[in-house]
């Protein structure tokens, strides 16, 4: 699974000192997918949903989503930007 | 979609506002003094008379337009000339007073923030403690965003002027559907947005202000009226300057003239049956924390956590999972939460309209259900 996009969200999270940005993904995010997230942080997946939700905790970023769309959310610490690349270089392998 | 995030804007607006609001962007402009042009009937002052007859205001002419609550505050504040005077005012008040209020020169110095219970109640008797000999004003939240509690104006009112202080009250979460008598209260400025209970458009709001009360503007230019009066030596002043949103009147109007057909009482009693029926059935699942009860919190807002889950992930999940649209976080009202125990992350917000039904608030719970059943 390939980034194919990021745009920057409008969700609120820069409230608290956050930036949030939409990564956009060439396929829809799969099980798999959310299991190796894992490397990124402490996961918390809650696959009995209807939508099956994830999400990727480390202290200063985070991600989630939701199994089954081309997309998932990358909130990062505004003094941590830089890890954005680092984080879609990594998921593009 | 289903959206219960009616406490940021209300949706869907009634069709009457709807429809209103579009002819007016089709119709010739009508502008206050400004143009030859006459509508049958003076909008502006229509919609001061139904706002009047809403709020309990006899003398309308003292309802002034803005662009909203945010914008009235500010008049009111530095126009009311409180720089470096003490006022008093509550943990439970939107950013829109905290903000421009500590923001004045030792803002903090010349404020006292009297706090509340768990529950967003504030006790009247610490309103009263907190009044010094030069304080000027009680600048006091109606009705919280956070937890939908209604404060007893009326007893702080009675304190309020026992002590010869103003009373200024934000109606922003409470016009429109919980009564308002300014009047009768002894309020002495009110605060009021027109895009929440009011039905209005975004951009839309006021303040009334008694008359006795000295104001000067915060801002100056044209008003379509005695032009070569350029400098304002002493009142009377003018203070809705520049060519004024009128289609924001126009569906304002429209808003509050559904309001008061509809009647106040009326929408009070079916929301705060809705809320009933929300928090009954959220109270016995276990893993949820409430910040309120039906009994004591009657405004139309609700606040709640799942235990183990940051309410920014419930949020996600409810709108991306479920297409139903809450709020988390702190809702820009942010000493609250100190108070009613969620500083650390905020609280879910599930907010409604005299337009919400039944079946929304039924998907909402079964979400909700889901949710903590997949948790574990």
């Amino acid at each position: 699974m390939k980034v194919i996009g990021k745009t920057e969200s409008k969700e609120r999270c820069t409230e608290a000192g956050w930036y949030a940005y939409d990564i956009l993904l060439d396929e829809d995010i799969d099980e798999e997918f959310i299991k190796n997230l894992k490397r990124f942080g402490s996961l918390l997946y809650m696959p009995m949903l209807k939508k099956p939700f994830f999400k990727v905790e480390s202290s200063n970023y985070l991600l989630k989503g939701m199994k089954g769309e081309p997309f998932f959310r990358l909130a990062i610490h505004k003094d941590y930007e830089e890890l954005v690349e680092n984080i879609v270089q990594d998921i593009n392998g | 979609m289903i959206y219960l995030n009616q406490a940021a804007t209300s949706y869907p607006k009634p069709q009457r506002v709807q429809i209103a609001h579009a002819a007016s962007l089709s119709a010739p402009p009508v502008g206050q003094y400004r143009s030859s042009l006459t509508a049958e009937k003076d909008i502006f002052d229509t919609c001061r008379e139904n706002l009047g007859k809403l709020f309990g205001i006899e003398k309308d002419s003292r309802i002034f337009f803005a662009s909203g609550a945010t914008e009235a505050s500010n008049v009111l504040i530095h126009g009311m000339d409180f720089l470096q005077k003490h006022v008093v005012t509550t943990a439970t008040e939107h950013n829109s007073i905290l903000r421009p209020l500590l923001n004045r020169k030792e803002g903090k110095k010349y404020t006292t923030i009297v706090g509340c219970d768990g529950k967003g109640r504030v006790d009247p008797k610490e309103i009263e403690k907190g009044i010094k000999e030069d304080t000027k004003a009680v600048f006091l939240n109606h009705c919280s965003n956070v937890t939908g509690m209604i404060q007893d104006v009326e007893a702080i009112s009675r304190i309020a002027h026992e002590k010869g202080v103003l009373l200024i009250l934000d109606a922003s979460q409470s016009a429109g559907c919980i009564p308002i008598n300014v009047d009768e209260w002894g309020v002495d400025g009110l605060i009021f947005t027109g895009h929440k209970s009011l039905f209005g458009s975004q951009g839309m709001g006021g303040y009334y202000l008694r008359e006795e009360i000295a104001l000067k503007p915060l801002l100056y230019g044209g008003t379509g009226l005695d032009s070569s009066r350029i400098i304002y030596y002493e009142p009377p002043y003018e203070y809705e300057v520049g060519t004024q949103n009128t289609p924001g009147i126009i569906a304002l109007n429209e808003g509050v003239s559904y309001v008061l057909e509809r009647g106040i009482e009326n929408i009070k009693i079916k929301e705060q049956g809705l809320l009933r029926e929300i928090y009954e059935r959220l109270a016995i699942i276990e893993e949820i924390t409430l910040y309120g009860s039906h009994q004591t919190n009657k405004g139309p807002v609700l606040s709640f956590n799942i235990n183990g889950l940051n309410p920014s992930d419930v949020a996600y999940i409810l709108q991306n999972g479920y297409n139903i649209v809450i709020r988390a976080g702190l809702h820009c009202a942010p000493l609250i939460h100190q108070y009613i125990g969620s500083e650390a992350k905020g609280t879910c917000r599930v907010s409604i309209s005299d337009l919400t039904t039944e079946d929304d608030v039924e998907a909402f719970l079964s979400a909700i259900k889901d949710i903590v059943r997949s948790m574990g």
